[in-house]
């Protein structure tokens, strides 16, 4: 495993403006700046990010409440638009791509587990797991197989007729997993996936996690918890909208060394 | 497809939300329902008309004063009220005489207002007394139940004899046979010679309460300037137009008309009679079809309504979709769609309801109703694309929703 990519490590092209980073960093931003505006005030929630992620990368990201963290997650998950800044993804820059572009990465590139779940409400857990295929254009029994294997590996098959109010909050974790997988997406975009569960559940999510990243999947972790960010190869820190500090973690340099 | 989604999304939430979506439904229920009534209604009455009209006498055309068009139309009714002269007695002789290619050339002069009816202590009043030449049976839809209509040697005597509808009979003569009975026409004694099978009623007036008696004494009780009313049929319907046009040649000979003049007498037949039955029921059917429309516009704004807060409601619904990979198009359809199912549910009721309405009419008159499948497939296209129109504005808000700005929507 190569040392992290910071942004003076990738060539050339992305110090000079517009031109895309190299082939192996599916998402690299530079100067990212997400601002809000507050009546007459202005809460800037990112100031400045620059990261670059390679394929198959497994990064965590840590920082207090409030400092951006969610904020930066939705930017890459292509729901939310920057204030300032470029975003590359996959060597697109996704300002210059149009709506039915962007849905399409949603539902093909990107899983993502929110850190509020994000299920209908009115759906059963196999509904909920089956959306994402539904806007794939997969047949009924399709979707059907699929979600339940989803849901079995997820141990919820049992649960699959229940809607989200009849779950408990490491179900609904487990519902939308689940869901973000579904449609085998090269990129998992996971904000607290564990910040619900018990230690035991959490440690089947982290292996599940593990998996995935041995598929050859790029996993994207925000976490509080340090000995989950363990499982990652790198931290990155965020505080106060900008990148603090990016590392590798014990298992990041003993893959490296090793 | 994610239209399977999106109907069963729709049926999901009009189930869950029965009284709202009931009331919603209201305008495009009452619309469709009237519209579909209303093409029933029309069709029924045009039904039992046309077999009416038929009846009146096969091949038959009637020579009058005022042409139909003057009859319906106030502005030709001025003019010709100046210009036409009722048909006289001299007139119908020259007509019999000369019109060669008719089979039976038959006159009548009738009145119904302020006529009165008297047998022992039983009356009647405004009946239809008619004056006849004989040969009217042989034109005319009615069929004699019981004694004979009036005959030749009537028509030369002016006897005082009468032919009496059903209702005149059940009035005049309860329980006893009418049939060599006296009644009193307008004063007049008059033996009963006949009695006609009853006909029913066609838009509630009945068409048995009647007395025929000769032309001659008709014109003797009532004076002779009633215009008479002369019938002409001709041997088969082939002959018809050319009977039509012999005949009025003739009246405008007798009447020495020169050849820029107007006719100053009207000629009847069944097809003019229906096609101002025609007319008529058009003004009727597109007043109901425009109040329906209105209906129909009101509903629809209801449902853009109730679609509008269907998606303030649902905003978190949309982002999260949206974040799983749904395109603008997918999020328009579904809300199109489920307001195409809201409004067209509307028609289904609507139309459910019409047939309801034409079983309890079929039951309770003798109209022959019918559900006209026509109108209900274009009831139930209409309220549809109801549904899809006043849908685009609510969908289109509801496609155009930022993903993250749905996702944190408080509901
Ligand atoms: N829609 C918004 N409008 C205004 N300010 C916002 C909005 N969303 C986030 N913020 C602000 O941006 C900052 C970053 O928020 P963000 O949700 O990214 O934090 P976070 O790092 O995910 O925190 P936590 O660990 O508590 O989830 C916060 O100060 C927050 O108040
Ligand atoms: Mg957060």
């Amino acid at each position: 495993m190569a040392s992290p990519p910071t942004l003076d490590a990738i060539p050339g092209p992305l110090a000079d403006g517009d031109a895309a980073p190299g082939p192996d960093v599916i998402i690299a931003t530079r100067d990212l700046w997400k601002i809000y505006p507050m009546g007459s005030e202005q809460v800037a929630a990112l100031r400045g990010v620059n990261i670059a992620i390679r394929r198959n990368e497994y990064v965590a990201i840590m920082g207090p409440s409030g400092s951006g963290k969610s904020t930066l997650m939705n930017v890459i998950g292509c729901l939310d638009t920057p204030t300032r800044g470029q975003y590359w993804l996959n060597q697109h820059l996704v300002s210059q791509l149009d709506d039915d572009e962007l849905a399409h990465i949603r539902n093909h590139e990107i899983g993502f587990v929110f850190q509020t779940f994000n299920l209908l409400a009115r759906a059963t857990a196999q509904h909920n797991v089956e959306l994402p295929l539904v806007y794939a254009g997969a047949s009924a029994p399709e979707r059907t197989q699929r979600a339940l294997e989803a849901l079995r590996k997820v141990d919820l098959y049992d649960r699959r007729l229940h809607r989200p109010n009849e779950l408990s909050g490491g179900q609904r974790q487990r519902v939308a997993i689940a869901r973000a997988l579904i449609n085998n997406p090269s990129i998992l975009l996971a904000d607290e996936p564990t910040g619900n569960l018990d230690s035991t559940t959490s440690n089947e999510i982290m292996q599940l996690l593990d998996r995935l990243w041995q598929q050859g999947n790029t996993i994207l972790l925000v976490t509080h918890e340090a000995d989950i960010a363990e499982s990652a190869h790198r931290v990155i820190h965020i505080r106060d909208g900008q990148v603090a500090r990016d590392e590798p973690t014990r298992r990041g340099r003993q893959a490296q060394g090793g | 497809m994610a239209l399977r989604e999106a109907i069963a999304v729709a049926f999901d939430t009009l189930w869950s939300h029965k009284l709202r979506s009931f009331l919603t439904l209201l305008g495009i229920i009452i619309s469709i329902w009237t519209l579909v009534a209303v093409v029933a209604l029309v069709q029924g009455v045009n039904g039992y008309v046309a077999v009416k009209i038929a009846r009146l006498g096969s091949n038959v055309i009637s020579i009058e004063q005022y042409s139909l068009q003057e009859m319906t139309d106030q502005k030709l009714f001025r003019a010709a009220q100046l210009r036409n002269r009722p048909l006289s007695l001299r007139e119908f002789r020259f007509l019999r005489a000369h019109d060669r290619l008719a089979a039976q050339v038959a006159a009548t002069s009738s009145r119904t207002i302020g006529t009165l009816l008297k047998a022992g202590a039983h009356s009647m009043t405004d009946v239809r007394v008619t004056g006849a030449t004989s040969n009217v049976i042989d034109l005319a839809s009615f069929d004699v139940l019981a004694g004979r209509f009036l005959s030749s040697t009537d028509d030369r005597h002016d006897a005082s004899v009468a032919f009496i509808g059903a209702d005149v009979a059940r009035q005049l003569f309860p329980g006893i046979d009418p049939i060599g009975q006296t009644l009193t026409v307008d004063g007049h004694n008059c033996l009963v010679i006949g009695q006609a099978s009853p006909q029913g009623n066609v838009f509630g007036q009945s068409q048995d309460s009647f007395v025929d008696i000769p032309l001659g004494l008709y014109r003797a009780l009532y004076g002779a300037q009633d215009s008479l009313s002369v019938q002409v049929q001709a041997p088969s319907a082939a002959l018809l137009p050319a009977l039509a046009g012999q005949t009025r040649m003739l009246m405008r000979n007798i009447r020495h008309l020169r050849y820029q003049d107007a006719d100053n007498f009207g000629i009847i037949g069944a097809d003019s009679l229906m096609s101002l039955w025609h007319q008529l029921t058009g003004i009727i059917a597109s007043v109901m079809v425009g109040v329906s429309f209105v209906f129909l516009v009101v509903g629809g704004i209801v449902i853009m309504n109730i679609m509008l807060a269907a998606v303030t409601e649902r905003t978190r619904e949309v982002g999260i979709r949206k974040a799983l990979g749904a395109r603008r198009r997918d999020i328009l359809s579904q809300f199109l769609v489920e307001s195409a199912v809201l409004s067209s549910v509307g028609g289904v009721l609507g139309i459910l309801l019409a047939y309801a309405f034409t079983r309890v009419a079929a039951a309770l008159t003798p109209l022959p109703f019918t559900l006209p499948w026509l109108a209900v497939a274009a009831a139930f296209a209409i309220s549809t694309a109801v549904g899809l129109f006043f849908g685009i504005y609510p969908a289109q808000k509801a496609a155009r929703l930022e993903p993250i700005a749905a996702l944190r929507a408080e509901t």
